[in-house]
């Protein structure tokens, strides 16, 4: 199959399924189960067909006659699209219990799902900004009505109403901001405008780079990085448990894609106006965000508030990317799989243990479980370490690059300061693992059941541990090395 | 696999084979005991093996990470193979002196861990290597401190947790900032320390970097006055779980000390070292007298520990051979003769409930033998002649007298401090009259000896027979102070 044919079947699969699966959700043989069923056939067979190509490096026009280079299937977005569809498919598959026991998984949360994810697959592939922005709001859209899902629950609705609130607003900047790009580059396309800023005077570009620090606030506003985040708690409090980690583990990976190529291809000439910048919302991303998670008490909050402080490394590897120096994005790239799968992993344990339940799970709820159900606390252990940057984990290697990466830049202090805010959070996240195993049991021997559920939540556990120490030279699965490779093919097929 | 991957990796392996398998704790203790002998037959043949004469031996390999230069790089030389034998011996003897105290899966699996953590710490030349297992071992201890601790537990792991690790974590970033200095300077990356030592650095950027490492070894060892998490977290742990701390973990900051800090920054560790002579002879003193005034038995032993390991920062700072090979010796024979100490209090608990000095006494009486064995290690710590200590701490005084005739007639005359505080304590514990806790003192059954005993034999044939010991070191130690010509301070 070539490239092109696969960069279409893949969003028609999505598309097309989530069609399907809205009639046939009318129907009256419909059940829950066979809405999930068709779901997660279509998110392997979609992740199989795009997998295939993120082997070699490549990179091409989707339909030059039709689209007129608005899309681009390339390295780089064959990658993301993989981590979304894997991501999705692993956030279902985790939450097989939580789906089953709760009445409002309908068959339009699937059809959600699915748009979502169709979205996010054509904002990964879009190289113009307009384009881009409908792929944007199609995910967003999708995931604010999957935030409020359940509808008897008065903190879902809260959340979901504060989160499309604030998220329009947010997006308007965006538009802002690509009309001012448009009024002084005459194009929306990212080729054409990085071609005008390159042949253009530095001064002479005011709008073109006020149009950009616009896109840049909504960029921050969905990464929930200080002070644009102020939704992210109630709201990943308010989503029910699965919906919480696709949108920790996905959704924002997926405007981190974007926004990659943004920066990458556009922004990057303006580096020495945007990074002081961008080192400042680090700061004060990973402060907030340190602070933020120290004094929740639910398990579920204090990650959602951590997930702002990853947001705040990522910021400080996207500080370090320079024109002739891209080791700042390769760390990026490694850094969002790393979360990725622990985010993932984490917050499906929480909703494997929640058993659909409204409850929020606190501290105090993981007492003993680690004597109850050992191989469900050594996977959350194992999440919790990988999140704190633990050695021998994948979140370690993450960190690792991302300082690395900005000590080369010449941001030592930033390193130091984001070694101290790893410093603090592992005091979050280690208080998960005093909980889980120094506390006496609350637990009277519960069965979870769902073995298949369990078995993906220990299949993330031993990819965060690969990922830490793993070599291809041993048993030949692919280790750091080959990730490492992977986020060189994908940042050189931008073809920069 | 070769020698040094087994020794690193079979108790790791073991170890998780554990966790999967729950299999009854019989089953559990006998694998144990085989995998820890296995570790002990395999260090001994290394001991055999090794040729004190060549610098670093039984080297092994392989890339890890290709990209950043990151290697799995093992090696071993005179000094490192010291603490590879205690961890060996240590090991085992832990269990066959605890076996019957200890009915929990998950204390064997935590020891085994560590086991392998450590001896993956001390044979890395790679340093993102060495920081893996630097931080890997902490989980075990952190476990079995929450565990199987006492008292506040859950607080007290939990700081010392956040307290070596931020001193991990200062440490990274300066292996990190050397590892990019080398690529500016050599245009690749490399964690490799033979690679790493040829990178030049301006003096401020070598003390800042020096700093970060000194911060995460001066917190484990802990050097004054980075001891605030100490007596705590001994007070609290198991006594495997302080075993391991104060005659493996500890020794390791002392030994990184010399491996890395030595051979990465040597100008500057020259230039710093009067600091850290006084340093360590102040700690010397400050933990001498904390000691005396404890009641609680572990607390002093901690702080009697901490108050040698100054020393042996004050030999290393030395820079001298005699320095040198008298804080190697030292390391080893404090390793064993606090080893032996803290299961004895461990024994001592088990039997009375009690770690209070206070509240003890008369035990000589009604159990002969545990007195002479608690004596005997407890003057083996303050380095009574024909004990291994004893050695160690003349051939430290004579480098400190090499050094510089005051801090030679200092370091003299504090050691003597230690003294005071064990004498006391022996007088206050094994003798006076029996009480209510001690008078149904049982002594030292058959397994406890059999524990014991070859930790006591070990302890006089280092005492009586240095050179056997000493020629495997020395070389090193002559090789080391030769490649970097130091020059000697003869005042």
């Amino acid at each position: 199959m070539t490239n092109e044919l696969i960069a279409l079947l893949v969003p028609a699969l999505l598309l097309f399924s989530a069609i399907f699966i809205l009639l046939y959700g009318l129907s009256s043989s419909y059940t829950k189960q066979k809405g999930y069923t068709i779901t997660l056939i279509t998110l392997f067979l979609s992740f199989i067909l795009s997998v295939s190509t993120i082997t070699e490096k490549h990179s091409i026009d989707v339909l030059p006659d039709i689209f007129n280079s608005m899309l681009v299937y390339d390295t780089f977005s064959a990658t993301f699209i993989s981590l979304f569809l894997f991501g999705g498919f692993l956030t279902l598959a985790i939450a097989k219990s939580f789906i089953d026991k709760t009445t409002y998984f309908t068959h339009e949360s699937f059809v959600l799902l699915l748009f979502s994810l169709f979205g996010m697959v054509i904002l990964s592939m879009a190289k113009e900004l307009l384009t881009a922005f409908i792929a944007l709001e199609i995910a967003s859209m999708s995931v604010y009505v999957l935030v409020g899902l359940n509808k008897n629950s008065l903190k879902a609705s809260e959340a979901f109403f504060k989160y499309l609130l604030l998220g329009s607003f947010s997006a308007s900047f965006y538009l802002l901001g690509m009309m001012l790009i448009y009024a002084q580059a005459k194009s929306t396309n990212l080729d054409a405008i990085a071609e005008y800023i390159l042949h253009t005077e530095l001064h002479s570009q005011l709008l073109i780079v006020a149009g950009s620090l616009l896109i840049m606030i909504t960029i921050m506003f969905k990464i929930a990085s200080v002070p644009f985040g102020a939704w992210v708690i109630d709201v990943y409090e308010g989503a029910s448990l699965p919906i919480t980690a696709y949108m920790a583990g996905v959704f924002k990976i997926a405007v981190f894609a974007f926004a990659l190529r943004v920066f990458l291809l556009d922004y990057i000439t303006f580096e020495s106006i945007y990074d002081p910048l961008i080192i400042g919302g680090a700061v004060v991303t990973m402060i907030g965000g340190s602070l933020l998670a120290i004094i929740q008490t639910s398990v579920k909050k204090m990650l959602a508030a951590s997930s702002v402080v990853h947001s705040g490394y990522l910021l400080v590897a996207l500080a370090s990317v320079e024109v002739n120096n891209q080791d700042g994005a390769h760390a990026i790239m490694f850094y969002l799989f790393a979360y990725f799968i622990s985010a993932i992993g984490a917050f499906g344990v929480l909703s494997y243990i929640s058993k659909g339940g409204d409850v929020l799970i606190t501290y105090d709820d993981l007492n003993g479980l680690g004597k109850d159900k050992p191989l469900i606390a050594a996977s959350l252990s194992i999440f919790m370490l990988s999140l704190a940057g633990f050695p021998s984990t994948i979140g370690f290697i993450g960190k690792f690059y991302i300082f690395t990466s900005a000590i080369e830049t010449g941001y030592t202090s930033l390193a130091v300061f984001g070694a101290l805010s790893a410093f603090v959070s592992i005091y979050y996240y280690f208080k998960v693992i005093v909980h889980l195993y120094f506390k006496e049991s609350v637990h009277l021997n519960v069965d979870y059941g769902y073995k298949v559920s369990l078995a993906f939540i220990i299949i993330s556990a031993f990819i965060v541990l690969w990922g830490g120490v793993g070599t291809s030279l041993l048993f030949d699965i692919p280790g750091i090395n080959e990730l490492n490779k992977l986020t060189q093919h994908s940042i050189e097929s931008l073809g920069l | 696999m070769s020698t040094l991957s087994i020794l690193i990796f079979l108790p790791i392996i073991a170890a998780i084979f554990l966790f999967f398998v729950r299999i009854n704790i019989q089953i559990v203790k006998v694998i144990y005991m085989l995998v820890t002998s296995i570790i002990l037959y395999v260090s001994l043949k290394l001991y055999v093996d090794f040729d004190p004469n060549a610098p670093m031996q039984f080297v092994e390999y392989k890339v890890w990470i290709y990209e950043y230069g990151i290697n799995y790089f093992v090696g071993v030389d005179g000094v490192s193979l010291g603490i590879v034998m205690m961890n060996a011996i240590l090991m085992p003897l832990v269990a066959v002196a605890l076996y019957k105290q200890r009915d929990k899966h998950g204390y064997w699996i935590h020891l085994l861990f560590v086991q392998g953590g450590i001896m993956g710490a001390v044979l890395s030349l790679d340093l993102m290597l060495f920081y893996l297992f630097w931080e890997v071992m902490l989980l075990p201890i952190f476990f079995m401190i929450g565990l199987f601790g006492f008292g506040r537990k859950n607080f007290v792991t939990m700081k010392f947790n956040m307290y070596t690790i931020l001193g991990s974590l200062m440490m990274l970033i300066s292996i990190l900032y050397i590892a990019v200095q080398y690529k500016e300077q050599f245009g690749v990356y490399s964690f490799s320390l033979y690679d790493l030592k040829n990178i030049t650095l301006s003096s401020t950027q070598s003390i800042l970097v020096f700093s970060g490492f000194m911060l995460a070894f001066a917190i484990k060892i802990p050097i004054f006055p980075f001891h605030t998490w100490l007596s705590e977290t001994y007070r609290s742990a198991p006594t495997g779980a302080v075993i391991v701390m104060s005659a493996l973990m500890a020794k390791l900051g002392t030994y990184a000390i010399w491996r890395f800090l030595f051979t990465l920054f040597n100008e500057t560790s020259h230039a710093v070292a009067p600091y850290f002579i006084g340093l360590g002879l102040f700690g010397l003193i400050f933990f001498g007298i904390s000691a005396m005034n404890q009641t609680h038995l572990k607390k002093m032993f901690a702080l009697s520990s901490a108050s040698h390991l100054s020393l042996i920062v004050v030999g290393f700072f030395i820079y001298d051979v005699y320095g040198l090979v008298g804080s190697s010796y030292l390391m080893v024979a404090h390793a064993i003769s606090s080893a032996a100490l803290f299961l004895m209090v461990g024994m001592l608990f088990e039997r009375t409930k009690t770690h209070y000095i206070a509240s003890l006494g008369g035990i000589a009486k009604v159990a002969p033998r545990f007195a002479l064995f608690f004596a005997f290690f407890a003057l083996s710590i303050v380095g009574v002649p024909l004990t291994a200590g004893f050695v160690a701490e003349v051939l430290i005084i004579l480098g400190a007298f090499n050094y510089n005739i005051y801090i030679g007639f200092i370091t003299a005359t504090t050691i003597l401090i230690a003294m005071l505080f064990m004498f006391k304590m022996i007088s206050k514990v094994l003798f006076g009259e029996p009480n209510e806790v001690t008078k149904n003192f049982q002594d030292l059954r058959l397994h406890e000896l059999f524990a014991l005993v070859p930790l006591a034999l070990l302890v006089l044939a280092m005492g009586i027979f240095p050179n056997y010991f000493i020629k495997n070191i020395e070389p090193t130690a002559q090789f080391y102070i030769l490649e970097k010509e130091v020059p000697k301070n003869d005042k």
